[in-house]
């Protein structure tokens, strides 16, 4: 990637919002501890949530895009962002995983939306929630609901650095118990679902005592149906079990994440 | 007291090096010629490498990598003959691939670079002593043996020959070396390539020929004895895999074949797991193993 | 050795129970005390101040004590400063020249003594294992040397089995056998008999200074301990040839009890390698964080922390992975476990338990290597 070569100081950077609740875009501007510094070394030239100034035009160095796809003029959008833009991070689980619009993935669109809108349904152009690794090349992910402040000081760092990124691909479990936190699956047979959900967040639910919804989306490889086999053990009902796995991983993830 | 054994505490602090020369050998491929910088290393202490040894490459903030020593002798290379200080230079061969070998693709001359070693276990030389030396290398698994074809004259081997493959012409590394040791002699040397096509210098004279075809049917019609032969193997490990079949088949032995396989080096001491191959660690007991210590493994395509 | 009496010898003397706890307590005016709280299986090791905090009844723990106080789940190993018009690494040439200072430092090693009290016998034959991977050449870790050596480690007989345990395979449970690499062993003697203490190291002969104050051993003590280890010995519910497993997996690398537990019941979790007192691997990365900027300056650091090969991205190189499958994952933590004793001179598990108690499907790797060995 010829961007890697330029190193470019401060990198020009968009921030794109789809269908999501902003709460990546709220991470990122508000609330993750870097952000002094993250403001010096990124060039924000376009970034909604933090100035109505700026212009989504670009040439972007580095696009950051929130959210799921779920009308056709998204899609458009998304390519334009695409092209434009040396390097583009797909950040969140709604962009990665489908996240909560994914659910309505569940059922027919046409349900979705006369059960939304009731008689005045017709002429909506909605469409069936997509991740944006569907529609574009999407150079990393930065999990998480909000995303994990290890993912994405690696992100931000690697475009500063002009290196490649290595992201977190192993279980909640893992950081779980190096947090030395008691078992909320095996102890006390709660609906856990860190031993299939890709890390990044600490085992923040675990530490707290309470069972891991698996709001990073699954990680590569998980196996989904040795899980649902425990869960049917721990005495949960079919229908709980769909709803542990699809409340933020309706959309299988996209085959580039395995 | 706690007992301990080994002295190499600072194995793990990385050393300050300076590269003193960049040679482009193929595209994405470069060579550096590195020279140690700063106070002298702790324990192990270059340059006292041996080939096969790899030291870990890297940049803050990257991270490293296992490179194999492609020169330790810089004496003998075009770059390093001017040099001064020629004892604390040695080089290594990188393709630009990786997180961090594709970050030090843009380095140049005078650029700073971090590493740890040598570490691991070279080429068994010695098993050279009085049998013939038989080296097949395939794309960058050259630059592992460089060294070796450098000092062959002083392995008191009854003969040297190196099989060369590459995927096309232009992949082909260390095009001058191997023209030098084409005209000195002292080597047998056959190269061949995968994919003929595409050759820059189609039509000129080569030197030396260039075969096309895999590096097993360069394997085939050799003559051999099989066991007064000892041979050195590096390259993809599907490439090792049918090149140390072949030779199995001429009736070698399994323990005079010897492979530089790659895996997962990090810490290069043995501790971190990463590099695991059955019971062994190839930091620390390979990268270069027998045949015989590697057949039969899982997760290892010999 | 030159004690006047037998039990002087052979350091070792019967100490009442609250003599005892006394002489802890006194103990941690030098050493932070560390021990099992909370009983059962689900107990864990803690900092404590006061012996009467422990319970020395405990049966197991999810962490190893060994290796969650030897070597950290999560260490600084060493960092870099970096200064200049740039601290972004690497940058020096754009902003035009070698401005670009950087330095590599060591942290300091770790100085806190402290005293692990109440290992049970597997788990100091598993710091017996560390041992032979951080200690023994080429090359050593000074950070685990450190702790290692600031260590002060009392272990104790077990008093129950549970049914996960297979320590008696490997000689390495329920009574320790080693006598060296740790400080002291108790025995409980049973309800009021107090402590059959023995010291095992010169340390423990320097601070236990109460030795005069029990008696010595009477061949009655000694009956009653072998008999309360022969009763223990009949209570393990798991048997299994360890002898006779060494390059016999390794014949049967696709056996379907590795594929198929694999397929049905294994999460690719790693929680068998985290709760494991021998596993070693893990994983360094150069953390940045985000302070790289035009000038000033910023500390890179390298962090070491619990890998295991169970990680999807574990045997992975640029362009390949060597474990992408998941039964090649379990297998390799399968056959380090039990088959390759050649990598460090002995098997690579102590009979603990752990790995199955906390697999959330309770894969037992004894239940593969029977099924393997059929």
């Amino acid at each position: 990637m010829s961007f890697y070569k330029k190193r470019a100081f401060r990198p020009r950077t968009g921030f794109f919002k789809f269908t999501c609740c902003t709460g990546c875009g709220f991470e990122l501007a508000y609330f993750q501890k870097s952000l002094e510094e993250t403001l010096r070394s990124f060039d924000f030239t376009f970034f909604r949530l933090a100035s109505s100034a700026g212009s989504p035009e670009g040439p972007f160095d580095l696009a950051l895009v929130e959210g799921a796809v779920t009308e056709p003029f998204q899609i458009i959008e998304l390519k334009k962002i695409r092209e434009k833009s040396k390097v583009l991070y797909a950040v969140g689980s709604c962009a990665i995983v489908g996240g909560i619009p994914a659910i309505k993935a569940l059922s027919p669109e046409i349900e979705i939306e006369r059960a939304a809108y009731k008689e005045r349904f017709f002429g909506l152009s909605s469409t069936r929630p997509n991740v944006i690794d569907d529609y574009v090349k999407v150079d990393g992910h930065i999990r998480g609901c909000p995303p994990g402040e290890r993912d994405l000081e690696e992100a931000l760092a690697s475009v500063l650095l002009g290196k490649k990124p290595e992201f977190i691909e192993y279980s909640v479990c893992m950081e779980c118990k190096r947090g030395g936190n008691a078992c909320v699956l095996v102890e006390e047979g709660l609906p856990c679902m860190g031993p299939v959900t890709n890390a990044g967040c600490g085992a923040l639910c675990p530490a707290h005592h309470r069972a891991c919804y698996s709001c990073f989306g699954l990680m590569g490889q998980a196996n989904v149906p040795a899980l649902k086999g425990k869960f049917r053990k721990l005495g949960f009902s079919e229908e709980d079990i769909e709803r542990f796995f699809t409340l933020f991983g309706a959309l299988e993830p996209s085959s580039t994440l395995i | 007291m706690i007992e301990t054994e080994g002295n190499a505490k600072g194995a793990s602090v990385p050393v300050k090096a300076i590269i003193r020369g960049v040679k482009n050998e193929a595209p994405g491929v470069r060579t550096f010629l590195i020279e140690k910088s700063g106070p002298p290393a702790q324990p192990p202490c270059l340059p006292a490498a041996r080939p096969g040894q790899f030291n870990m490459l890297g940049y803050p903030g990257v991270g490293e990598a296992p490179i194999s020593f492609s020169v330790l002798h810089p004496e003998k290379t075009t770059e390093g003959r001017n040099q001064k200080n020629q004892k604390n230079l040695f080089g290594h061969t990188v393709r630009a691939a990786g997180r961090v070998t594709g970050f030090l693709s843009g380095f140049v001359e005078g650029d700073e670079v971090f590493l740890r070693g040598p570490f691991g276990r070279g080429w068994p030389l010695e098993e050279a002593r009085g049998k013939h030396l038989l080296l097949l290398t395939g794309g960058l698994g050259l630059a592992p043996l460089k060294p070796v074809i450098e000092m062959a004259p002083t392995l008191g081997a009854s003969g040297v020959t190196l099989l060369h493959g590459a995927r096309e012409p232009r992949d082909i590394i260390f095009k001058t070396e191997l023209a030098r040791w084409k005209s000195e002699g002292a080597i047998e040397i056959e190269l061949t390539v995968d994919n003929p096509e595409d050759n820059p210098d189609k039509g000129q004279k080569q030197q030396p020929k260039i075969h096309s075809g895999l590096i097993t049917e360069l394997i085939r019609p050799l003559r051999i004895d099989p066991s007064e032969t000892v041979a050195f193997i590096c390259g993809p490990e599907i490439m090792m895999r049918f090149a140390a079949r072949e030779l199995l088949i001429k009736g070698m032995a399994g323990s005079g074949i010897y492979v530089s396989v790659e895996r997962r080096m990090s810490c290069g001491t043995g501790h971190c797991g990463h590099c695991q191959i059955g019971p062994w660690f190839t930091c620390k007991d390979g990268p270069v193993f027998s045949y015989t210590q590697l057949k039969g493994l899982p997760d290892v395509i010999l | 050795m030159t004690g006047a009496s037998a039990s002087q010898k052979d350091y070792k003397t019967v100490i009442p129970g609250d003599v005892f706890a006394l002489w802890v307590d006194r103990l941690g005016e030098q050493y932070t005390l560390t021990g099992p709280v909370g009983g059962g299986v689900t107990a864990r090791f803690e900092d404590i101040s006061r012996f009467a905090q422990m319970d020395l009844d405990y049966q197991s723990t999810m962490l190893p004590p060994g290796k969650r106080y030897l070597f950290e789940p999560a260490e600084e190993i060493l960092s870099y400063d970096i200064s200049g018009e740039s601290n972004i690494p690497g940058n020096n040439r754009e902003t035009g020249g070698k401005q670009q200072k950087i330095s590599v430092n060591l942290p300091g090693l770790p100085a806190g003594r402290r005293a692990l009290i109440g290992v049970h016998p597997c788990d100091v034959n598993a710091i017996l294992y560390l041992d032979k991977v951080f200690l023994r050449g080429p090359y050593i870790d000074p950070f685990y040397t450190a702790r290692r050596e600031n260590t002060f480690i009392i272990a104790l007989n077990c008093k129950s089995v549970t049914d996960l345990c297979f320590c008696h395979l490997l000689g390495a449970g329920p009574y320790l056998k080693a006598r060296a690499g740790y400080d002291m062993l108790l025995t409980d003697m049973g309800r009021g008999k107090g402590f059959l203490v023995e010291l095992v190291s010169e340390k423990a002969r320097e601070l236990f200074d109460i030795f005069s104050s029990g008696r010595p051993p009477e061949e009655k003590d000694l009956s009653a301990m072998r008999e309360a280890e022969a009763s223990l010995l009949k209570g393990f519910k798991k048997n299994l040839d360890m002898a006779g497993l060494q390059n016999a997996l390794l014949s049967r690398p696709d056996h379907h009890a590795l594929t198929e537990t694999s397929d049905s019941r294994c999460l690719s979790c790693s929680n068998c390698v985290m709760v494991c007192p021998t596993c070693f691997c893990h994983n360094v990365r150069e953390e940045t964080g985000l302070s790289l900027s035009r000038g000033g300056k910023s500390r890179i650091k390298k962090i070491r922390r619990w890998d295991a090969c169970q990680d999807i991205s574990f045997a992975k190189v640029h362009g390949g992975n060597f474990r992408a499958k998941r039964h090649a994952r379990l297998r390799q933590f399968v056959f380090h476990k039990l088959d390759y004793e050649g990598q460090l001179g002995t098997k690579g598990t102590v009979g603990c338990g752990r790995c199955i108690r906390w697999c959330p499907t309770g894969i037992d790797l004894t239940e593969i290597a029977m099924a393997m060995m059929k």
